[in-house]
């Protein structure tokens, strides 16, 4: 969700997610043609503003408004009311995959032309969002990666798989992000033991995976939703164990702390945004130009190099080092959340959930 | 000078602005409140204004009433300790000298300028296995092996607590600073000891300020919402995280609103209880 | 000894030395006064006896046994502040039940003893009033009653009175001598009212920069004053410097007095005369003469202002002895040796 990533990486911005929170315009240079980007606030627009933005305008003679999006679904609240209105707040904006599915439903999205995507081919095709009558409504953006993060202090040898969860071993040791949109375990269950993400299908699946998730609770010495609490408690080894950052625990390794981010025999977690095109845009020219723009795989390659994100493109397209790619991403299959659930379901996946951690 | 009683609509003038205050910053956020409680959910975010009970009747069950109980118990249980830890340390404050009572209340009112997630990761630093102050305690042979104090209740409280006791000092000290030092020396000349005196005359003496504090900390404790996360597990989540997770989590304005409404009512009811009881002792 | 003793008792607050080296004998039974100005060391003494302060130096003793060091509550004494410091938070007759609640007395002999007291104060049937319903003068009561509760070995009151107005005052003097007198309490009054003193007092202690200047009974202090600051503390009084010369006669304002001597080997000295003393008579017929300044006929008593050579001397007669003088005459001052107390220096 969104909130997710913004917390994470307001964090990681620091001092900067407040001034840009306030949306200011960047910079505008060429005066005949202009697009206004959201990207979530803080750390993600800090980074698009210095190492994506300039160049795009080079290359292309568009000028680049960038906006912070606030946090939680208020910007797609905003976006849906404004369009109503005939405007847009912004063009393109980077949105979570739940609130792709939720602008779906009012068709908020303008469907993206593939034949001016040039570079869509290179897509993995997990990264193209569609309308249920299969036209495009978005376009990824982003992608990141939740992993089992360890302590090497404590655990000498890396675990293989999520199921280390599930070891009594491994009692009072673990932090687990705290909402049911957020963690995803929902999935994680699914994938470990229940044969795949499609035995979330049916209620009767859920509520399987709700009372095997159930046997972790003792495991559990922290469910949190501050980033900063289990970062530190897994490096001083206070919690050992956990899911966390791909990217994020990379760096904090090379900085030398004893961490490490292990990508299971059942695949990470891979959470993404995307960018999508409000129908009230008139800018729909501009808008296929930046989308396709973002697509080329050296563009991904910068990303993953310079913002530390997971490229949407095929590995095999892009110029990144075996190391490169590695501190990003994994060959390995991921575990793509069941985005549908929580636009469907999600009072009563709320509710359940709440339940399962509080009572 | 006579007081008489307001003739001309001008004579109530005075009234306007505290009026407007209490309006502006109390009545329209609650009334705003109130109404989103009403309003008809629409899952994935939205809401549409309505008049519906169904945000009432879902919180209506065993799993919210079990936590709402709980934060009760827990804002019961901190105003208490708070009072009984800060009523004794500020009588002693108020009899020291001017000097000393400046350095106390100047390092008191430095605690109220930390937030409550300093407070919340020092506490989680003070109870963590590796860095703890159990380590200390190793140290000192007192125990064998350092071990992790959070998260637990004891941690929430202490955390909690921490946070309450200079509010809880500095609504005490005016009312124990006019309290007649004679009364206490009039109790030990009578026979009591020192001890004796503060709870045969002090704490009696002070009843209606205790239970004013009590109130005021019991209000304070129910909005915490940080500490519980930080320094418990889940089963010590109060109703307050579990609206700021509605509210800012899952979008759902109605229903947090609705909880939020019935934190308010059941609070209300608590203290009017409280005060009634109060009279009603006075009376007899 | 049976009594109150005080042995060479010091109070120092920091450098300051708020009483200095007392010195104190209280039989048992007595009433005794502590008179002073403000800030002479009665209140701070009267709490080292209470326990509320403990002296730096010196030892406090109580019927032989030495209690210096007992705390307040272990030396079963009654006090009566100057605040009265009744318990807002309880009745009247809880006021005074509190003490024998405190030792754990039964219910039934609470009730018994309340009545008793309320009944000695003239105020019985009050037992369930709050306090703050009671007047000035029933609050003085009430604070004396809850002290005489458990009939202490010592009554001690720090200017109890002050807060009444004057007429009630007088009558509550009066009272709280008859009730001591009928318990037969040794008591300890502090005050800075002379009259309060002379009225009530067996023994007036008069205190002055942390000091005993004079401890007597209130006639000796009056007749006999041991030193200038006592004669001109208690009453009115004229003080006048006077010398001898060589051959022992001793000369006031330049004129010789007869029969009247210095102690042995002092040459100068100070004479109190009180103005009732002061007989006025044709000039030239006593031993000065002066000239009149001014006559205040208060009714009762007449004071003539009377000026020697630049000093004032009042004399006080009763109207039936009216001193026929008017203002600008010339008048003698008779002076007699057995009115004339000479001061130590």
């Amino acid at each position: 969700m969104i909130t997710t990533s913004i917390k994470r990486r307001t964090l990681l911005g620091a001092g900067l997610a407040g001034a840009s929170m306030l949306a200011m315009p960047s910079v505008l240079r060429a005066q005949d043609k202009s697009l206004k980007v959201g990207v979530y606030g803080g750390y993600f627009k800090t980074s698009f503003d210095k190492n994506i933005f300039p160049e795009f305008t080079k290359a292309t003679g568009i000028a680049v408004e960038s906006i912070a999006e606030p946090t939680g679904e208020a910007w797609l609240v905003q976006l849906e009311q404004a369009a109503r209105a005939g405007q847009a707040p912004a063009d393109v904006s980077m949105m979570s995959q739940v609130a792709m599915l939720k602008g779906q439903s009012t068709d908020l999205w303008t469907p993206i032309d593939m034949a001016k995507i040039k570079n869509s081919s290179n897509l993995l095709d997990r990264f193209v969002n569609k309308y249920p009558d299969g036209r495009i409504a978005g376009i990824g953006a982003v992608s990141w990666y939740i992993t089992l993060v360890t302590n090497t202090d404590v655990y000498k040898e890396a675990p293989t798989s999520w199921s280390a969860f599930w070891d009594p071993a491994n009692a009072d040791k673990l932090g687990l992000l705290a909402l049911v949109s957020n963690s995803f375990l929902l999935e994680v269950t699914a994938k470990t033991f229940l044969g795949g993400t499609n035995a979330l299908d049916t209620e009767e699946g859920l509520l399987k995976a709700f009372e095997k998730l159930a046997e972790v609770k003792p495991n559990v010495r922290l469910w949190y939703r501050d980033e900063a609490q289990f970062e530190q408690s897994l490096k001083s080894g206070e919690i050992p164990m956990g899911q966390y950052y791909h990217d994020v625990t990379g760096l904090a390794a090379a900085d030398g702390n004893p961490v490490r981010s292990t990508f299971p025999k059942e695949g990470g977690i891979q959470d993404s945004g995307c960018w999508a095109l409000s129908r009230a845009s008139q800018k729909s020219e501009e808008a296929h130009i930046f989308i396709d723009y973002m697509c080329q795989p050296s563009i991904q390659a910068t990303l993953s190099r310079k913002v530390g994100t997971s490229p949407t493109v095929k590995r095999e397209v892009t110029d990144l080092t075996d190391k490169e790619f590695a501190a990003v991403s994994s060959d390995i299959e991921p575990i793509v959340p069941r985005y549908d659930l929580y636009q469907s379901k999600s009072d009563w996946l709320n509710q359940k959930w709440t339940e399962l951690i509080v009572g | 000078m006579r007081r008489e009683p307001p003739q001309t609509l001008g004579d109530y003038a005075p009234l306007l602005f505290p009026a407007a205050m209490l309006t502006i910053f109390f009545v329209v956020p609650f009334g705003t409140m109130i109404a989103v409680s009403f309003f008809q959910r629409q899952q994935g975010g939205f809401y549409t204004p309505a008049f519906v009970f169904d945000n009432y009747a879902r919180f209506l069950s065993a799993f919210f009433g079990g936590v709402l109980g709980f934060s009760l118990l827990l804002a019961i249980t901190v105003a208490i300790c708070c009072v009984v830890l800060a009523l004794p340390f500020t009588y002693m404050l108020t009899r020291m000298a001017r000097k000393v009572q400046v350095v106390w209340l100047v390092a008191l009112l430095s605690i109220l300028s930390l937030s409550e997630v300093i407070i919340g990761f020092a506490w989680s630093t003070l109870f963590s296995r590796t860095a703890g102050i159990t380590n200390i305690l190793v140290a000192l042979g007192i125990m064998s092996e350092a071990k992790a104090l959070t998260p637990s209740f004891g941690a929430v409280l202490t955390g909690m607590v921490y946070q309450a006791f200079p509010y809880t000092v500095l609504v005490l000290f005016p009312a124990l600073v006019r309290l007649d030092p004679t009364l206490t020396e009039a109790a030990r000349t009578l026979g009591a000891s020192p001890l004796k005196a503060f709870f045969t005359v002090v704490v009696p003496a002070l009843r209606n300020t205790i239970t004013a504090t009590l109130i005021m900390v019991f209000i304070f404790a129910l909005g915490s919402y940080l500490l519980p996360q930080l320094l418990g597990r889940p089963q010590h989540w109060t109703l307050s995280v579990l609206i700021t997770d509605q509210a800012i989590y899952q979008s759902n304005m109605p229903f947090a609103a609705a909880m939020a409404v019935f934190l308010v009512l059941v609070t209300l009811g608590l203290v009017a209880l409280t005060v009634i009881a109060g009279r009603k002792g006075e009376a007899a | 000894m049976s009594g109150l003793a005080l042995q060479n008792v010091v109070k120092e607050f920091g450098s300051f030395r708020a009483v200095n080296n007392v010195d104190l004998n209280v039989p048992h039974g007595t009433f005794v006064c502590m008179l002073g100005p403000s800030g002479c060391g009665k209140t701070t003494l009267l709490r080292m006896i209470a326990g509320l302060d403990l002296p730096t130096g010196g030892a406090i003793r109580l019927d032989g046994d030495d209690i210096t060091h007992v705390p307040t509550h272990k030396r079963n004494l009654g006090m009566v502040f100057q605040s009265l410091a009744l318990f807002p938070h309880l009745t009247v007759g809880e006021n005074i039940a509190y003490p024998l609640r405190i030792r754990g007395a039964a219910k039934e002999d609470q009730k018994k003893r309340v009545d008793e007291l309320l009944s000695m104060i003239h105020l019985t049937g009050y037992a369930d009033r709050p306090v703050a319903k009671l007047s000035g003068g029933q609050r003085q009561r009430v604070a004396i009653a809850r002290a005489l509760a458990i009939s202490p070995k010592l009554f001690l009151l720090d200017e109890p009175l002050s807060a009444l107005d004057a007429k009630l005052r007088e009558a509550m003097q009066v009272e709280l001598r008859q009730l001591q007198q009928k318990l037969g309490i040794t008591t300890i009054v502090v005050t800075h009212d002379q009259r309060e003193a002379m009225t009530m007092a067996d023994t007036v202690v008069v205190m002055n920069g942390g000091e005993i200047r004079q401890a007597a009974s209130p006639i000796e202090i009056y007749r006999r004053p041991a030193d200038s600051f006592v004669a001109d503390f208690i009453g009115q009084t004229n003080l006048l410097e006077v010398q001898a010369d060589s051959t022992g006669r001793v000369e006031v304002l330049g004129q010789p007095i007869a029969g009247l001597a210095l102690p042995a080997g002092a040459s100068k000295g100070t004479l109190s005369v009180r103005p009732e003393d002061v007989h006025l008579t044709a000039p030239g017929a006593g031993a000065l003469t002066g000239k009149v300044t001014f006559v205040r006929d208060l009714g009762g008593t007449i004071e003539t202002f009377v000026d020697i050579a630049g000093r004032q001397i009042v004399a006080v007669s009763t109207p039936r002895a009216r001193p026929d003088v008017t203002v600008g005459q010339e008048v003698g001052i008779a002076l007699t040796p057995d009115v004339c107390v000479v001061l130590k220096k």
